[in-house]
């Protein structure tokens, strides 16, 4: 009895002996708080497939894009296929697409010629688990998930007439070449040339608005018709990127270097020596590589189930803003033949 | 041998007091020593446990302060985007002559310096910006050691960060102020998000002061230490200045990065805390010795050790004089006890306490005396027996009574009458008989009443008419049982007293079964009646007070009447015995009072 009584006593000591000298681990832990570390970033390494499809390939403003898209994929370790029509046609888009979701690719990211005839194709894509997302041009709310748009198209459009107004006084008839003519991101634009002209330019008179289907070859004849059928032109805006290179060079061509005052929307690298001329003015644009940059990081992120939030950060692009469902990238950047130089796009 | 031993340890072969001793300290000794140490050690951890648990939480919000502060300084960097001049002045890299360079550098310096240091951040120490093998710097304080030939990094254009910021620690670069103040530095890569390029690598120095402000108001503790450092060890803040740039070895070891932990690894165990931040991939520590934290603990438990033993020595002071006292009056008693076993009944425990002991002590002493009563008592039982039967032989081999005897069958034989002869002779030999026959000491009433008869046939023969009686038992005599020789002396006093003053003597012997007003009983009564001379009342009195007296004188002839009464009393008890009534002149009558015996209950 008095030997049990000894035993247990002995026990009991070496039980709640934390502080006995006799076992002392070296780490002891009291309190953890780890928590469960398996963190989101492990299911990322699935090797995503993003689509992006521009409104057709080979001009400079896309190329940029794309390796801004690229830039991208390679940071992010996704595959980016950049598949694009020839031509600016929404019929062959969605061919394009179609194929896309052959390939089933994870997201597609469209820049629309059309924001109706997608629609059915975007559906479709979407019915297979596809996520859509439009960027530069786009569809009907219906087709995507949110938009990528690259400025405020009011603040663009506004700014474009400004631009010209600044150069011809104020005054004058200015033709519009614009793209395709069903592209909603140019109409939207030309909606707010034309209520800034009303609103602040009396004296200008919009002659002509002339598509070119950002077709190089078309437009250069389209701008050399526009200054013969309107020999008082003061000045041309172009809206879409073919555009601006098309008329200065059709300026220049026609010894009208300096009268006709060309600007609008094209890149830097393209109108650099335009602008050093003289044959044109003042070009607006942003940067198309890091709007490709920030197509594929939002769509990547669409993945990993984080959708874009105004005043979010991206890395390598700066803050963005979002406004409902459309991504606003930031605020234009306007070449002169001052700044210029600075720019390698 | 050792066997022995442990037998002899065994605790029931302890004596009574240490028996008594051990118990008392098992029972108070160590549950109180248990129960003490329990709470003492239950008490630090819980000490601990508490501290590790709130430490971690602590950690997390001054890391998330200090994470909150690094985060506005790692944006600092941005703010150049602010200034389009100071973007196209980096997008530059080739110059057409000096001064446009030092133009260029004067434009960017004042722009940091209006920028960083007069801004909201009071804790940057300086501004650097490498671009395109340009250098522009802003500091607050003079410095030396840092320029395009001694860039912490090979060019700063080459690495491709991806524009992550980057800390690097005041060891790693040769970078110092005046006076040494304490920094750390951030490394940022300045993108030219537009074109997609890299501008340069701003470096901006930051003084560790925010650091201590923030910890400094969550921890004035001085004994603890307080410490950031990276995943690798690399102590980028302490408590101690001098530690920073150091490298904490024992981070690989540590159990948790999350959490609290008690490291026993140096001289002295410490309660660590330790928190992890995952956007600089710091970890936070806070590590106190864990002495300071029992501090208290320990003086309470010190007192408490200090109480416990001064009341131990007090108690088993007090176990111990209690022990002894109980066990001396057992001791006293079994002492005691040996001597009774010897035979010594002359004792006496003088105990007068009112418990167990005394009880116990009183218990012994009645039973001592009561044992010595009744050895006494059959002791005496026995003598007067002895002398009963001695007095009973004598008064029937009295050669008086014998002589007489004799001289009356000498008569008879010289007479010839032979059946007289015969008789007498056969008479005497049976009373002679039953005296040296039966040892037992009750006989049948039947038995003693042939002894009367035969001897007062004797006497009749003897002395003719001058002796007559009668016996008349009235109840069946077989089967009762009465002491031996009750009735021969008290008919011979009847006989020697009536023959003494009178020509002639007549007794009456009756036995009778009545209810004893003295025993509540039914009793056997002898009534022995004479006519002779009678007892004078005073002399009667006296003679009846003497039978009761306890003084026995031996060899009294006229006493005989007292040893039957003797005997009686001494067999049966105070209420039997013998009783004289007599009126002087006319007669005695002598009662014999017995208990009813019969044969079942011998």
């Amino acid at each position: 009895m008095l030997r049990k009584a000894a035993v247990i006593f002995l026990i009991l000591i070496v039980a709640s002996g934390c502080q006995n000298p006799f076992q002392r681990d070296k780490y002891q832990v009291i309190y953890s708080m780890e928590k469960d570390n398996a963190s989101k970033k492990q299911n990322n390494k699935h090797n995503y497939t993003i689509g992006i499809v521009p409104k057709l390939k080979g001009i400079p403003y896309f190329n940029a894009v794309e390796d801004g898209a690229r830039e991208a994929a390679k940071e992010l370790g996704v595959n980016v296929l950049y598949e694009g029509p020839q031509t600016a046609d929404s019929d062959q888009q969605v061919k394009v697409i179609q194929d896309l979701i052959d390939k089933r690719v994870d997201v597609i990211a469209v820049s629309a010629n059309d924001p109706q005839k997608l629609l059915p194709i975007l559906i479709t894509a979407k019915q297979q688990g596809i996520r859509v997302i439009t960027w530069d041009s786009d569809t009907l709310a219906g087709g995507r998930e949110f938009f990528i748009n690259m400025v405020e198209p009011e603040m663009l459009g506004r700014h474009m007439m400004d631009t010209l107004a600044w150069n011809t006084d104020e005054k004058g008839e200015f033709a519009i070449m614009t793209g395709a003519p069903s592209a909603s991101n140019l109409n939207e634009w030309i909606k707010w040339i034309k209520i800034q002209q009303q609103q602040y330019y009396p004296l200008m008179k919009l002659a002509e608005i002339a598509p070119t289907d950002d077709d190089s070859q078309k437009a250069y004849e389209v701008a050399k018709q526009l200054l013969k059928a309107h020999p008082h032109l003061a000045g041309i805006i172009g809206n879409s990127s073919v555009g601006p290179p098309a008329a200065a060079k059709a300026v220049k061509d026609t010894g009208k270097a300096g009268k006709v005052k060309v600007v609008g929307l094209s890149s830097p690298n393209v109108m650099r020596s335009y602008l050093h001329e003289g044959s044109a003015q003042i070009v607006t644009l942003w940067s198309p590589k890091k709007l490709g940059y920030l197509t594929v990081v939002l769509a990547e992120n669409l993945l990993d189930g984080i959708p874009p939030h105004d005043g979010q950060e991206i890395d390598n692009v700066g803050n963005i803003r979002v406004n409902g469902d459309i991504v606003i990238m930031g605020e234009p950047l306007d070449f002169t033949k001052e700044n210029v130089d600075q720019y390698d796009f | 041998m050792i066997f022995k031993m442990l037998k002899r340890l065994r605790f029931r072969n302890y004596r009574l007091s240490s028996k008594l001793i051990v118990t008392y300290i098992i029972l108070t000794v160590i549950p109180m020593s248990l129960m003490g140490y329990i709470s003492y050690w239950q008490y630090t951890k819980s000490i601990q446990e508490q501290l590790g648990e709130y430490m971690p939480r602590f950690l997390e919000q001054a890391g998330a302060n200090i994470e909150k502060q690094m985060n506005e300084i790692v944006n600092l960097p941005e703010l150049l985007y602010n200034s389009n001049d100071i973007i196209a002045i980096l997008r530059r890299d080739h110059y057409q002559n000096q001064s446009d360079l030092l133009k260029d550098q004067f434009v960017v310096n004042s722009y940091m310096a209006s920028t960083y240091l007069n801004g909201s951040n009071p804790n940057v120490l300086g501004v650097f910006l490498i671009s395109k093998n340009r250098f522009f710097h802003s500091t607050r304080l003079n410095f030396s050691g840092f320029g395009l030939d001694t860039l912490p990094v090979p060019s700063g254009n080459d690495l491709d960060w991806q524009g992550k910021t980057k800390i690097i620690l005041p060891n790693e670069v040769h970078l110092k102020f005046d006076g040494n103040v304490p920094y750390i530095m951030i490394m940022k890569q300045i993108q030219d998000f537009d074109n997609r390029k890299n501008m340069g690598t701003m470096f901006i120095a930051v003084r560790l002061k925010f650091i201590d402000e923030i910890l400094r108001n969550f921890e004035k503790e001085d004994k603890a230490a307080l410490w950031i450092m990276n995943k690798t060890g690399k102590i980028l803040y302490h408590t101690d200045n001098n530690k920073i740039g150091s490298i904490d070895q024992e981070i690989n070891q540590y159990p948790i990065l999350n959490g609290s932990f008690r490291s026993n690894a140096t001289d002295e165990s410490r309660l660590v805390s330790v928190k992890e931040f995952s956007q600089y991939q710091w970890v936070l520590v806070h590590s106190i010795p864990l002495k300071y934290l029992t501090e208290r603990t320990d003086l309470v438990r010190n007192i408490t050790i200090l109480m416990f033993l001064i009341f131990i020595t007090i108690t088993s002071i007090i176990s111990i004089f209690f022990a002894l006292k109980v066990t001396r009056p057992i001791k006293k008693l079994s002492g005691l006890m040996k001597y009774v076993e010897m035979g010594n009944f002359q004792v006496d425990l003088k105990i007068r306490s009112r418990d167990e002991v005394g009880m116990l002590a009183r218990s012994f002493n009645s039973m001592v005396a009561t044992t010595r009563e009744l050895i006494e008592k059959n002791y005496y039982i026995e003598i007067k027996q002895k002398e009963a039967e001695l007095y009973a032989l004598q008064s029937q081999i009295n050669p008086h009574f014998m002589y007489n005897t004799l001289e009356t069958i000498g008569m008879a034989v010289e007479e010839g009458e032979t059946g007289l002869v015969v008789e007498m002779v056969t008479l005497l030999g049976r009373m002679l008989r039953f005296s040296l026959s039966n040892k037992s000491k009750l006989v049948t009433i039947d038995e003693e009443v042939q002894h009367v008869r035969d001897y007062l046939t004797i006497q009749k023969i003897r002395f003719e008419d001058r002796v007559n009686f009668m016996i008349d038992p009235k109840i069946d005599i077989h089967l009762l049982y009465t002491p031996k020789f009750i009735l021969q002396p008290i008919v011979e006093n009847a006989i020697k007293h009536g023959l003494e003053l009178r020509k002639g003597v007549h007794i009456q012997i009756s036995i009778n079964q009545e209810f004893g007003a003295g025993s509540g009983k039914q009793e056997i009564v002898f009534r022995i009646r004479d006519d002779g001379p009678g007892i004078p009342a005073d002399k009667l009195a006296e003679l009846n007070d003497l039978m009761r007296s306890e003084a026995f004188v031996a060899g009294d002839s006229g006493l005989g009447l007292r040893n039957v009464h003797a005997r009686i009393a001494l067999m049966f008890g105070a209420d039997f015995g013998v009783q004289l009534d007599s009126l002087y002149g006319k007669g005695t009558e002598v009662i014999i009072r017995i208990p009813v015996y019969g044969g079942e209950q011998l």
